[in-house]
């Protein structure tokens, strides 16, 4: 069974008297160890299918399921859980609180997890470890540039050892060499065989990846599967 | 997650905003002073008021009072020869729970004249024991004696308005050996009372303040307004004297003639319990030993300090519902206050919430979290208000040093602090549910 199965879903929104299809029946799978990139112009819909992928948001109408469990008619708390275990996200703004310290941004996602203080430092060290950044632990993020706060927002994703990391345009806020070292972070990461979604407008972004969703109105257009040779 | 992580969350976030945190706390801050202020001032009052009824002899002081027999004793009500002197006797022999009793002659008019001067008192013919029923205090001197009662002694305890009165324009209380003439017959001094006051006045006096003017006419609203004009006033004589010199014969009509009136019949009897608590109790043993020594007539009946006691703690209650309610007013309106702030807040945090939504927390964290936050508000500003309720009586007390002393107690400092917490908890609860209904794409795609 694939790690992420999504089944004819629908997403709309009404704005006022109108309703609107952002998602208008999509199937996908997605397998673990996976890196994928989901890509098309914006309004296309893929910020609304990472939303559901991540367990942010439910569907309209048909089925997503998440390793195994059936999120499409789960609740809040639900959710909140299928994030706090399975899920790490990267955001294009980074996202990090900015009154917190690296150390304690990174640990945010063990203390809703349950973790005692002594089990998050040391996780959380590690994850920062693992992004190259333990020299900066006790600086604020406003502290940092905008590479290095990349980093501690993978790291946050990576701390409560997720299946999957949704990166989304984590490279948007970025000059092209330091976008480049975080699509390499990403790259070393599914070599280790954590599954990698990456959603991005940018077709140049979406080619590193082994595997692109375009996203078109809504609809998968195409679904191009790369030789894994040629992504890595 | 746990409690102290949302505590810890909670105070950081206060604490990152120290200025504003503090402009919210305000308002408890000021509230909880306020409130316990005054809680305070209203104890230190009802502290004031019972001092005085305990100088006036307390709820321990009974006065045996005379009443119209119930209907059908009427008829033969005659044979009871009323209170009398072997009331107070049997009552001091056989009822264990009396400490003290005292007959009481008055001696009307009480004047009494030294040379040229006079001064109206209230003289009364009693038992040694009469002083500490009254919580009477010599100064100088001695307390009539028991020697005194036995002999009949012409000597007398005077208050300190009679010596004024006696030797006006002189400061010199101790007048112990000098001779006074009371109803025309001669006694010595032997004691003097010490001065009773109110608290508030022994304060003015203490700090150089001159005593409030009473209004109107001297005699008339002096006795009003101050509870010890009488106690001042007080001249007492060994109960047999009175009974030798006033009591055992009067001299009527236009003829002069003599009638020796009924033997030993007083004009009160005033007893003292050892034990307020079980007063009741005791004075169903006094009943008794009055409805034997009146014939089985209920002609007397008792007047206790416990209605005035009663009325002191219902004033007490109503000032402090009063006072409480207006001080806490302005909690309330603090509480207001912070809910303004916890909201405002939140939509400034709105990207906040929907990180901490999308790195796993549930709505219910994010409603633990800002009630936290407000909560915690309510306990630094109890705490700080407990303080600052220091410094506003301390306010008060340096405005006005004449009145009583404000008095804080555990109970209403608790009180105060526990509505601060309440008020801090209960404004929190609705910024916090709006903050947990904050769904978190909405908030992520936020600014």
């Amino acid at each position: 069974m694939a790690l992420i199965e999504l089944t004819d879903v629908v997403k709309s929104y009404r704005v006022g008297e109108q309703e609107i299809r952002a998602l208008d029946g999509v199937s996908l799978e997605i397998e673990a160890g996976e890196y994928a990139a989901v890509t098309g112009p914006s309004g296309s819909g893929k910020s609304t299918l990472m939303h559901l992928l991540g367990c942010l948001d439910t569907p309209t109408s048909g089925k997503v399921v998440i390793d195994g469990v059936d999120v499409s008619r789960a609740s809040d708390g639900m959710l909140a859980e299928m994030r706090s275990g399975k899920i790490g996200f990267v955001f294009q703004a980074f996202n990090l609180l900015p009154k917190l310290s690296v150390l304690e941004n990174v640990e945010l996602p063990l203390l809703y997890a349950g973790d005692g203080f002594r089990r998050r430092r040391k996780r959380a060290f590690e994850a920062i470890e693992r992004v190259g950044l333990a020299d900066r632990v006790k600086n604020t993020p406003l502290q940092l540039s905008g590479g290095q706060m990349q980093r501690v927002a993978v790291a946050r994703a990576l701390v409560n050892d997720p299946k999957i990391v949704f990166a989304d345009e984590p490279t948007g806020n970025l000059d092209s060499a330091t976008g480049q070292s975080i699509l390499q972070l990403f790259r070393e990461l599914n070599a280790q065989g954590r599954t990698i979604v990456l959603v991005t407008h940018d077709s140049e972004i979406a080619a590193t990846a082994p595997r692109q969703i375009v996203i078109r109105d809504g609809r998968i257009a195409s679904c191009v599967e790369a030789r894994r040779e040629a992504g890595v | 997650m746990r409690i102290w992580n949302s505590l810890a969350i909670g105070i950081r976030e206060i604490w990152s905003h120290k200025f504003r945190s503090f402009l919210t706390m305000l308002g408890i801050i000021l509230g909880v002073a306020a409130l316990l202020a005054t809680f305070a001032l209203v104890a230190g009052m009802a502290a004031g008021s019972r001092e005085t009824m305990r100088q006036y002899g307390g709820v321990e002081k009974v006065d045996v009072i005379t009443q119209e027999p119930p209907a059908e004793q009427q008829a033969y009500a005659e044979i009871s020869p009323g209170r009398t002197l072997w009331d107070a006797q049997a009552i001091r022999d056989s009822v264990a729970g009396v400490a003290n009793v005292t007959p009481i002659y008055e001696i009307n008019p009480g004047r009494v004249n030294r040379g040229s001067e006079t001064t109206t008192a209230e003289v009364f013919g009693v038992w040694p024991e009469y002083s500490p029923i009254n919580n009477h205090v010599v100064e100088f001197g001695r307390n009539l004696s028991q020697i005194d009662l036995d002999e009949a002694n012409h000597v007398c305890v005077i208050g300190r308005n009679v010596v004024d009165g006696l030797w006006p324009g002189r400061p010199e209380y101790n007048r112990v050996g000098e001779t006074v003439l009371i109803g025309g017959k001669p006694f010595v001094v032997v004691g003097v009372f010490e001065f009773y006051e109110r608290e508030e006045d022994k304060r003015r006096r203490k700090f150089g303040i001159k005593p409030v003017p009473f209004m109107g006419s001297r005699s008339g609203s002096r006795r009003m307004f101050d509870p010890f004009f009488r106690k001042n006033r007080s001249v007492i004589i060994p109960f047999t004297t009175a009974f030798h010199d006033f009591k055992s014969y009067k001299i009527t009509g236009a003829n002069n003639e003599v009638d020796l009136g009924a033997i030993h019949t007083v004009d009160g009897i005033t007893i003292q319990v050892a034990d307020a608590g079980a007063l009741q109790q005791t004075l169903d043993e006094v009943s008794e030993v009055l409805r034997q020594t009146h014939r089985g007539i209920e002609d007397f009946s008792f007047n206790t300090r416990l209605e005035f006691l009663d009325r002191i703690e219902e004033q007490t209650r109503n000032l402090r519902l009063v006072g409480g309610l207006i001080a806490g007013l302005s909690l309330v309106v603090g509480g207001i206050g912070i809910m303004n702030i916890m909201l405002a807040s939140i939509t400034e945090r709105v990207r906040e919430i929907g990180v901490r939504r999308a790195v796993g927390a549930k709505s219910r964290h994010i409603f633990a979290q800002i009630l936290v936050e407000s909560a915690v508000i309510g306990v630094i500003g109890g705490a700080l208000g407990l303080l600052a309720s220091q410094g506003l009586i301390e306010i008060f007390k340096s405005i006005s040093p004449a009145e009583y002393d404000p008095i804080v107690d555990m109970k209403s400092a608790a009180l105060s602090f526990a509505a601060a917490v309440l008020i801090g908890i209960g404004s929190g609860i609705y910024p916090a549910w709006k903050a947990s209904r904050i769904a978190p794409i909405e908030a992520l795609r936020y600014g």
